[in-house]
């Protein structure tokens, strides 16, 4: 059992990102970063956020934090939703891309460009799907 | 269970009150008083759309389909009908169906149950937490409760794990979405419920219900203040556009809304509100002064606090879509314009959509007229018809013998009227109006007759029937009086329907364009989607081109199909057009040859460019429209479609692929 945002769940996720996805065929060569942060995390109402870079469609950072950002760290994108939204898009009730449409997800950054790099963002949020079977209540 | 007695006992009205309950659309006709009635007693009494008609009708649909079982809150939703025969008459008028008969059939199906046929609901802590914010009456869990509201925001196929939760205020509201948030919750509001029930069983279904959480049910928010000084009016969430009018018109003044049903602060969210008046009244954030909103936090602020972000702006582009308005908002104060004392009306008849095209944006260009709109014979026939299938002659005469397949329809000042008057060949006054209310019937009877045929012999029909000597012959033939148009209603309600056509109201063109209940017959017993925009109008060729295509995409997919009006705005700048595909809501292959042509032809749009299609102005109702409309879109290139065909595949899923 991974559970969403602990230590373990960063752990793999990155190596999975790293071993499964293709950077051309899945992540479109794409280089972007992107900021998520999370908020009223169980059990304490805190916020956290992950923190990813892809450079060329291959994945050069992947850290989680708490607090709404991470250190040091310029993402191009920031996304901000409760912690019950990353677990509907986890567990693919919802895509990303309608999280933002219907404003569940808020984003800092341009919507257009946003919405350019949505779908190879989509092969990460696949591997976090596959990886992600726990979640706070 | 026990045999359904019920079954086996009238087996008829059982299945004709199913057949009743498939054919309902949620109009919404059933939750405010247009004719007089009053309005259904528990809906009024109990608030959830479970104990409105429409909701009664629902829940039968679903209690058949095996999609919900009973709880004890049944018997309370079956018994709260008193069988006054409000709901008939309402829905009688915009539909035709009967909803007593579902609420017959409810009452005999409950009656008919067991004990071990009931599913307990259990009191959770989520539903407690709701309780304490709004009172115990006023959240629920129960899920026939939950299934009344299936198809206005809860898709057909989805479970019913839904809490819904009725506030009276803004800071009720607040408190809701604090509480949602803590326990991680989606939510989402609920007014008219129309806009989703013409949505829902498309493709955008996915897109745009919720899909689990807390229904925000809005109604109780009925505020509703006018300030005649200041031609202002405060109204809540819970206030339709009918109950706003009807208070507006007693200070001699009028509301730009949109139909009667709709609910005013949902709808300028959502829309901006179209109307015929757009052109004079204005779009978006030109209707009101201020609004209150509850954020997705539950801070609640109004636009006009100085320490927000700019409230009135919108990115743009074809990928910005916006599936959700901004907040909630709670309530909001309106522009209310004065009604000139010498207001008429006067309609145009046209053969050709060019011709009618190029008089209305000349009047829009010169400012003649408050009210301007090209209506089709389409809309004509099913706004002034009392059914379906009068309509349907109706609109065969006016294609097949009068050559009136469009009306520029103006309502303004005797100035205007001069106007209008002097560049038209022939138009049809506010008595003729009325006539053609109240004779529609027998107008429609006369679909072969002889005088029709030699009418349509005439070089100009129109001209012969509404403005030349054969105007007498018709008047006197189609024996236009409430007395007649009755005898169309089922019997035991055709005195109540002869007391209503006997109101002058029912027969004033003014009226009906400033209330708005005629459009409700769009939706009787069958839906409509509207495919919707607005067209930089200078290039009027375009227009034409655009309906044409609109015209073939539907026919590609025999969709039942026409254009539904074009309306000019911002001094006819931009055109707004609606052309609308009818089908049958409970025919999956339908639901799916409409989606598609929605989405090829919002495609088409976007390649064509000057064109914002609904889907880019869709809950941008509350920004200034000149950061709506501006700068004038330009036409796609190869590469952007594909990046849309992308996004439209992310928002639809699986379910539409290209």
């Amino acid at each position: 059992m991974v559970k969403f945002l602990s230590e373990e769940w960063n752990n793999i996720s990155k190596e999975y990102i790293l071993k499964k996805l293709d950077p051309e065929k899945d992540l479109k060569n794409v280089t972007t970063s992107l900021l998520a942060v999370i908020e009223h995390v169980p059990p304490n109402d805190t916020t956290m956020n992950f923190y990813l870079m892809l450079q060329d469609g291959k994945l050069t950072d992947f850290i989680v934090n708490t607090g709404d950002s991470s250190e040091g760290k310029e993402a191009v994108f920031t996304v901000s939703g409760n912690y019950g939204t990353y677990k509907s898009i986890l567990k693919g009730e919802m895509s990303m891309a309608v999280a933002l449409l219907r404003g569940r997800l808020k984003l800092k950054g341009s919507k257009m460009k946003a919405l350019q790099i949505i779908k190879p963002l989509d092969g990460v949020i696949v591997s976090l799907k596959e990886i992600t079977d726990e979640f706070e209540d | 269970m026990r045999q359904d007695k019920a079954l086996t006992v009238s087996k008829t009205s059982m299945e004709d009150a199913l057949e009743i309950a498939k054919k309902g659309t949620h109009c919404g006709m059933c939750r405010f008083d247009f004719l007089g009635t009053g309005v259904c007693p528990s809906g009024k009494k109990y608030g959830f759309v479970a104990y409105w008609p429409q909701g009664r009708m629902q829940i039968f649909k679903m209690l058949k389909s095996g999609k919900v079982k009973p709880t004890e809150k049944l018997i309370e939703i079956a018994n709260s009908c008193t069988f006054c025969g409000i709901c008939d008459k309402q829905c009688n008028f915009a539909t035709q169906l009967r909803p007593e008969k579902v609420a017959k059939a409810l009452k005999e199906y409950t009656n008919n149950l067991d004990k071990s046929d009931y599913q307990q609901v259990v009191e959770d802590d989520i539903i407690k937490g709701l309780r304490e914010i709004v009172g115990e009456n006023w959240a629920t869990n129960d899920p026939v409760i939950i299934s009344s509201y299936v198809q206005t925001i809860i898709h057909p196929d989805s479970k019913l794990n839904f809490y819904v939760v009725m506030p009276e205020n803004a800071e009720e509201i607040s408190k809701i979405i604090k509480f949602a948030n803590k326990h991680n919750i989606p939510f989402m509001p609920r007014s008219g419920g129309t806009l989703l029930s013409c949505a829902t069983p498309t493709v955008l279904s996915k897109a745009v219900c919720l899909d689990h959480g807390i229904i925000i049910d809005l109604l109780r928010l009925k505020k509703l203040e006018v300030d005649a000084k200041s031609c202002t009016a405060t109204v809540g969430a819970g206030i339709t556009a009918f109950e706003l009018q009807k208070e507006a018109h007693k200070y001699k003044l009028r509301a730009n809304l949109a139909e009667a049903g709709a609910h005013v602060c949902a709808n300028i969210a959502s829309t901006g509100i179209t109307s015929t008046w757009q052109n004079r009244y204005g779009w978006a954030a030109d209707n009101y002064i201020d609004v209150t909103i509850v954020d997705d936090e539950g801070k609640i602020s109004n636009n006009s606090d100085m320490d927000i972000k700019n409230p009135y702006t919108t990115e743009r582009g074809f990928t910005d879509i916006t599936l959700s308005a901004p907040g909630i908002i709670t309530e909001s104060t309106v522009k209310l314009h004065p009604i000139a004392d010498d207001e008429d009306v006067v309609l145009v008849p046209f053969e050709h959509l060019k011709d009618a095209l190029s008089m209305i944006m000349k009047l829009a260009q010169r400012n003649v007229g408050v009210s301007l709109i090209v209506l089709s014979r389409k809309y004509l026939s099913e706004f002034l018809c009392p059914t379906n299938s009068i309509a349907k002659d109706f609109e065969y005469i006016c294609k097949n013998y009068l050559k009136l397949n469009y009306v520029v329809d103006v309502i303004g000042n005797k100035d205007d009227k001069r106007i209008v008057e002097e560049m038209a060949d022939c138009t049809i006054d506010k008595s003729m109006i009325k006539t053609l209310i109240l004779g529609a019937p027998k107008l429609a009877s006369l679909k072969d007759s002889e005088f029709l045929k030699v009418l349509s012999e005439e070089k100009n029909p129109c001209k012969a029937i509404f403005a030349g000597p054969m105007r007498k012959h018709l008047e006197k033939g189609l024996d236009a009086s409430p007395e007649q148009i009755a005898k169309v209603f089922d019997e035991d309600l055709q005195e109540f329907f002869k007391k209503v056509y006997s109101k002058p109201e029912m027969t004033d063109i003014i009226w009906l364009h400033s209330f708005r209940i005629l459009p409700s017959r769009l939706m009787r017993q069958r839906l409509f989607f509207a495919q919707a925009g607005m067209i930089w109008a200078a290039d009027q060729d375009k227009i034409l081109r655009l309906v044409d295509m609109l015209s073939k995409v539907c026919d590609k997919y025999k969709l039942e199909h026409m254009l539904g009006f074009i309306l000019p705005m911002d001094d006819g700048k931009y055109a707004f057009f609606e052309y609308d595909y009818y089908y049958d809501h409970n025919d999956p292959d339908a639901t799916i040859r409409v989606s598609k042509a929605l989405i090829e032809t919002t495609e088409n749009c976007l390649v064509m460019g000057d064109i914002l299609m609904v889907l880019n102005y869709l809950f941008k109702g509350l920004y200034r429209k000149e950061h709506v409309l501006y700068p004038i879109p330009k036409g796609i290139s190869e590469e952007d479609l594909a990046l849309f065909r992308e996004l439209i595949e992310s928002i639809l899923g699986d379910e539409f692929k290209w």
